[in-house]
């Protein structure tokens, strides 16, 4: 049925790239079907992970109250900043016109490698040797909207496809039955919800919001009062006349993947609510992901949702911790050390125990995990109007950690300046952050491209280096 | 390691596009190496290309082999495999007479060598250097109007026809047989109106015996205002509209609807096309608004038409903008100017100038320079709130201002005291706070338009677009490789109205400008067909797709001049040639040997968008509200649908559910959060020119269609209406759904599996499948 013709009209239509045709054509050669988008296809380069969890921490965790202590900051408590730093525009003012805030956390070292994690994340301690932890990333967004779109679509505006969306175009999803690149919220999105949409890729890439419960997806659900029999005898009946009506029209291949897309959304229905239902899984587990706590059971629902996604062949999970208001997320203005005990309170448990369990289930190999917010925050004291012992956005220098997907663990890669300013040392840039983690994925960042509007699009605009994916790699 | 360092560089370079950033040089171990002649070119468009490129200064151009080697006033600049000999090396290293780049900027020392290297291995450019003469590129010269093909056939009704077929035939094809009368009808409603026929339309259409039926039909089409609505759309996607700013804010921009209807308007009132892109760009500067009463209280006539047409300039008070580019005033205008020659390249000019902003481009012959003499035409225009009304009207709801003084002061005292009142107190309160916003005045009707500054500040080439980094002085000019426009007459140093848009405007709609007329006819005809004849819509460039037919392409523009720039009387053209007349359906061999259509041997079948799609479904359930205009609509969502939004509670559903079925395009467009059964079915993203929706086909499409709270109230509606029409018999209500979802009756066996369908399911269920099957949602 898929002559030359007809795929490649279906190529078209489906937004592929011819690029990816010679992909496509080995695939099909293998015994794959090469009929939808989201079809798996091999990595082109070798690759150290299959799946990526991405643990977004909205509003942007202070990297000096987490992974990146600074001791002369705690001695310059109170005083301007020494004017050898350099000046620098922050939000709320200019740096050298603000007070220096030490922090009141501790760290420790922990783990084989001594990695120094603060006493927020007792928890997340416990792995420290899986954690590759990088200090040295910055980029150019210092307002929430501008820094998320640059972390989750390299650009500071709308209208760029997500990470998870060039992911999905690069390797499709190994389940057919569940969306390949799947959001899992606490609430709102700062930046609103394009920073998980698929801009000027075809639909079929967006990232799909996955709501906690047994009606995962939007319009999943038939109504009540339709019986699954009587679902299954309307899709029959039309799916009878659709044919028919392709029969009289060439069989166009247009017309045929929609019929083919009434199957995919049925077969959705039977799987989706098995996957998302956590109620078979062991205390044990559930205990591990701290859902017995009120306090972690919200977030630590959500990731042990992730793995169970990621272990069916999903390509691409966000977890979202914070809802997009200053009070419940990581925005920490006012109060920052008490912001960051609460959202530590609320995901350390659950954070350990995704690690723990995507290990004991031999997923953390394949599996690379990514912690982190659209940027860190500032050493001095946020100068907004009255605010206090907060502190404002900082992007010039931050921390990230990744584990898992051939990450080896128990290493700092990457410093900020003594005050935790900016970046000095191995700086990431975000291109480069972006250009790394296409590279574990066997991805070529300057290769995968989608043209539009007159222009080749990638990821990576006209940056990135794929050096920290080396370093990452190396013990 | 030199040129490693400097790839790394170079990039970096050039992500300095965001504006803010700092340059770092991170090891690079097991980089792969990179080409040197691409180096080279990286390092030589970064710091040299922008004065030495499309700008020539002292002759001379840097951007490809012949004419480096050629140099400029000094001579050659490069003689290759000698780089101690060539001037470019001396001039970076400083050695010669001249040192370059000007100013305190070095080249670094790994840069240096680089170009050393690369001159002494013999100075190989990249492929994909620019070709030597730019200036001959088809779209950038004029089009001639080519003799259509003369060829004796019945088949041709229009030369239209004639540059159809000759192609077809020089490759051994022939057209697919004609539509049928009931395709084509349907056909015609849902290209002019986004809409079906409504009921009866296809039978009489299909019965009428008049030989001239065909044409009247494209004239009444033509003639509802249900075609402004479908057709103002297609330029809503073109200028990126949208009711909010987007971003973490997502201001609501509270008279952009103004200019939707204003578009809406313009096209039903088929309005030349240049008066229509003189007004979007430069109405204020072209028909005055200054003048006073006429001894009336109303506003003068001319002044009313005047400040309609200066709605058009809305066009740039729309776009996407974070509100924290008004950090730094000249970030903001950089990128409000930024933005403006964006749409100015993308909508009118069919060109991706952007590019340019921050090198020249790499493909077309546009300059940084000249991308920044084009900014150079908005600069000093400045987005203002103007009143639509009378200066009498202005005063008379303004001047009860003490009433709107009075709410004001009790919504202070409300938030101020409502804590320690009791429940009684608070009502009390909060009764009288609503009666005072009661009697308050309203608002009179203003519009966001473009105005002026007080002054006109100078315009700088950016170099890579960084506000901060302002180099050479720039004054509007028209791009170098297109023809000149009309000189900016501005006087030195006293108040004048400044006059530069209107220049723009005046050079864009000149009978000589090459692209605006192909550019338009490439649209309208891809709106017909599905596909232009550029298939590159917004790009004419080196990048976007020759012309499939230039001679046609260009025979249409000549006839689009000469109609007087009549949009409706190339509706009229197209739609009356036997070209649009073709079946979708064609023989497998045409297929096979023209899988893509490019020659236009049938007509393409295509699926309806997001707003013809549920603007059908309203019109089939016979809920469909006409009304037109006004304040974007917001519909009610389901909470699991605004689930995302940063405020889900604040999505003030219209009141009215009246309202809730009205066209899409009276829909608000809010740029934070997409309806989702718009968003599904591909609506564009607003972030930039949209030319062409994509078309995708995915599983959540099929669920929205299936489950959704509004497809499914309009299944019980449709119902509803088929029970009034057909009462309880099966046979009858299959019958008359069939004719009205799909503008004819079903076949015996169709009729048999649907009759036996309603035997086990309810009358709303095979409504809902009607909805759902592909014929529904495609149009052959």
């Amino acid at each position: 049925m898929w002559t030359d013709a007809s795929r490649r009209s279906f190529l078209r239509h489906s937004g592929l790239g011819m690029g990816w045709l010679a992909a496509l054509d080995l695939f099909a050669q293998s015994g794959g079907t090469a009929q939808s988008p989201l079809a798996p296809r091999p990595a082109p380069l070798p690759a150290t992970a299959k799946s990526v969890i991405h643990l977004f921490m909205q509003g942007g965790p202070s990297h000096i109250e987490t992974f990146d202590p600074k001791p002369l900051l705690n001695k310059l408590d109170g005083q301007h900043p020494p004017g050898s730093f350099g000046d620098e525009d922050f939000q709320n003012g200019k740096f050298l016109q603000q007070t220096l805030l030490g922090s009141k956390r501790t760290f420790q070292r922990h783990g084989q490698s001594g990695l120094e994690v603060s006493d927020l994340f007792p928890h997340v301690a416990q792995q420290a040797d899986e954690l590759a932890v990088i200090r040295s990333n910055f980029h150019e967004g210092f307002t929430h909207s501008q820094a998320q779109f640059l972390i989750h679509n390299g650009w500071p505006r709308i209208g760029r496809p997500s990470l998870g969306s060039w992911v999905l175009y690069g390797l499709g999803s190994e389940n057919q039955n569940l969306p390949g690149f799947v959001v899992l919220l606490q609430g709102g999105v700062r930046s609103g919800p394009e920073v998980y949409g698929e801009g000027f890729l075809p639909a079929a890439y967006q990232g799909t919001s996955f709501r906690p419960g047994p009606d995962p997806i939007l319009y999943l659900n038939p109504p009540a009062e339709r019986s699954s029999e009587q679902q299954r005898d309307m899709l029959d009946t039309l799916q009878g006349l659709n044919r028919t009506h392709a029969a009289d029209r060439n069989l166009d291949s247009e017309l045929l993947a929609r019929i083919e897309s009434y199957e995919l959304a049925f077969r959705m229905q039977m799987t989706a609510p098995e996957a998302t239902d956590i109620s078979g899984e062991s205390e044990a587990t559930k205990q591990l992901y701290g859902l017995d706590n009120p306090v972690s059971a919200d977030f630590g629902g959500r990731c042990l949702l992730a793995r169970r996604l990621v272990e069916r062949g999903v390509r691409f999970v966000q977890v979202w911790s914070g809802n997009g208001k200053n009070a419940i997320d990581w925005d920490g203005h006012t109060g920052c050390d008490q912001n960051h005990i609460d959202r530590a309170a609320e995901t350390d448990k659950a954070v350990a125990g995704l690690l723990a369990d995507l290990k004991s289930r031999g997923l953390l190999d394949s599996t690379l995990v990514i912690w982190g917010g659209e940027f860190g925050r500032t050493p001095t004291s946020d100068g907004g109007k009255g605010r206090t012992e907060g502190r404002d956005h900082n992007p010039y220098g931050f921390t990230l950690w990744m584990a898992g997907g051939g990450v080896r663990g128990g290493k700092v890669i990457g410093n900020t300046d003594e005050l935790g300013l900016r970046a000095v040392e191995d700086r990431v840039h975000l291109n480069d952050l972006h250009a790394s983690i296409l590279a574990l994925l066997g991805l070529e960042h300057t290769q995968l491209t989608y043209r539009h509007s007159g222009r080749d699009f990638r990821l990576t605009d006209v940056g990135g280096t794929t050096a920290l994916a080396d370093r990452l790699k190396r013990a | 390691m030199g040129y490693f360092r400097s790839l790394k560089l170079a990039g970096e370079i050039a992500s300095f596009a965001a504006g803010v950033g700092m340059l770092t040089l991170p090891a690079l171990a097991g980089a792969a190496t990179p080409d040197l002649a691409g180096v080279a070119k990286a390092i030589l468009d970064t710091h040299c290309t922008a004065c030495h490129g499309q700008a020539r200064m002292s002759g001379l151009d840097l951007r490809n082999s012949a004419s480096a080697s050629k140099g400029g006033t000094r001579g050659p600049a490069i003689i290759p495999g000698d780089a101690a000999s060539s001037l470019l090396v001396k001039a970076v290293t400083g050695v010669a007479e001249i040192a370059m780049p000007p100013g305190d900027t070095r080249l670094s020392i790994d840069d240096v060598n680089v170009l050393k290297e690369w001159i002494n291995a013999g100075a190989p450019w990249p492929e994909n250097a620019l070709a030597d003469d730019t200036s001959t590129w088809w779209s950038f010269k004029q089009p001639t109007r080519p003799e259509p093909p003369d060829l004796d056939d019945g088949w041709v009704r229009d030369p239209i026809d004639g540059f159809v077929l000759a192609k077809l035939r020089s490759e051994g094809l022939e057209p697919a047989a004609a539509a049928s009368r009931s395709t084509l009808v349907r056909r015609a409603y849902f290209d002019l109106h986004g809409m079906p026929p409504p009921p009866g339309a296809v039978k009489q259409f299909v019965e009428d015996p008049t030989p001239d039926s065909y044409e009247n039909l494209v004239d009444r089409l033509l003639e509802s205002e249900r075609y402004g609505e479908r057709w103002g759309r297609y330029w809503l996607d073109l200028v990126r509209y949208a009711d909010t700013s987007g971003f973490e804010t997502d201001h609501y921009y509270t008279t952009a609807w103004r200019y939707r209807d204003y578009v809406i308007e313009s096209f039903n009132r088929d309005k030349p096309f240049t008066t229509f892109v003189r007004e979007q760009i430069a109405a204020d500067e072209l028909w005055p608004t200054d003048m006073d009463l006429e001894g009336t209280l109303n506003l003068p006539e001319e002044k009313r038409r005047n400040v309609r047409r200066r709605i058009g300039t809305s066009l740039f008070t729309l776009g996407a903008f974070p509100v924290e580019y008004t950090y730094y005033g000249d970030l903001y205008r950089a990128e409000w100017r930024a933005e403006a020659v964006d749409m100015i390249g993308s909508a009118f000019l069919g060109l991706t100038l952007e590019c340019a902003r921050c090198h020249d481009h790499k493909s077309d012959p546009i300059s940084q320079r000249d991308y920044y003499s084009l900014s150079a035409f908005f600069a000093g225009s400045v987005e203002k709130e103007i009143p639509l009304v009378s200066l009498f009207d202005v005063q008379t709801s303004t001047r009860s201002f003490p009433l709107l003084e009075q709410a004001r002061a009790l919504k202070r005292m409300a938030k101020a005291t409502q804590k320690g009142m009791n429940p009684e107190q608070r009502g009390k309160m909060l009764q009288r706070l609503g009666e005072a916003y009661l009697s308050a005045p309203e608002p009179y009707e203003s519009a966001k338009v473009l105005g002026h500054e007080q002054s006109v500040p100078e315009t700088y080439v950016l170099a890579h677009g960084d506000f901060r980094r302002k180099g050479e002085l720039v004054k509007p000019g028209f791009p170098a490789a297109l023809p000149s426009g009309p000189p900016v007459e501005e006087p030195e140093g006293i108040r004048f109205v400044p006059r530069r848009r209107a220049a723009l405007a005046e050079w864009l709609t000149s009978d000589e400008h090459p692209l605006l007329g192909r550019v338009m006819v490439n649209r309208i005809w891809q709106h017909h067909f599905g596909e232009g004849l550029v298939r590159t819509p917004n790009d004419f460039g080196r990048h976007g797709e020759a012309p499939t037919h230039p001679a046609l392409l260009d025979w249409l523009a000549a006839e689009f001049a000469q109609s007087g720039w009549s949009i409706k009387a190339m509706h009229r053209k197209i739609m009356l040639s036997s070209t649009y007349r073709l079946a979708s359906v064609a023989s497998d061999e045409s297929i096979a040997l023209d899988p893509d259509n490019r020659l236009f041997g049938r007509m393409n079948r295509r699926r309806l968008d997001a707003d013809a799609l549920r603007d059908s479904i309203l019109a089939v359930a016979g809920t469909l509200n006409l009304k037109m205009g006004g304040v974007g609509v917001i519909p009610p969502l389901t909470s699991e649908e605004i689930l995302a939004a940063r405020t889900p509670h604040l999505w003030p559903a219209n009141p009215d559910p009246s309202e809730h079925v009205r066209r899409s395009v009276y829909l608000q467009v809010k740029r934070s959060l997409a309806l989702p059964m718009l968003h599904l079915f591909d609506a564009p993203d607003t972030a930039r020119s949209c030319a062409r929706r994509e078309i995708s086909t995915v599983a959540p499409q099929a669920l929205a269609m299936m489950n959704s709270a509004f497809v499914l109230e309009q299944a019980d509606h449709f119902a509803t209406r088929l029970s009034d029409l057909a009462g309880e018999d099966p046979g009858g209500q299959v019958d008359i759904g069939w004719t009205l979802a799909l503008g004819r009756t079903p076949t015996d066996s169709e009729r048999h599996t649907a009759v036996g369908f309603l035997k086990r399911n309810s009358l709303p269920q095979l409504c809902l499948m009607l909805f759902n099957m592909n014929e529904f949602v495609y149009v052959d």
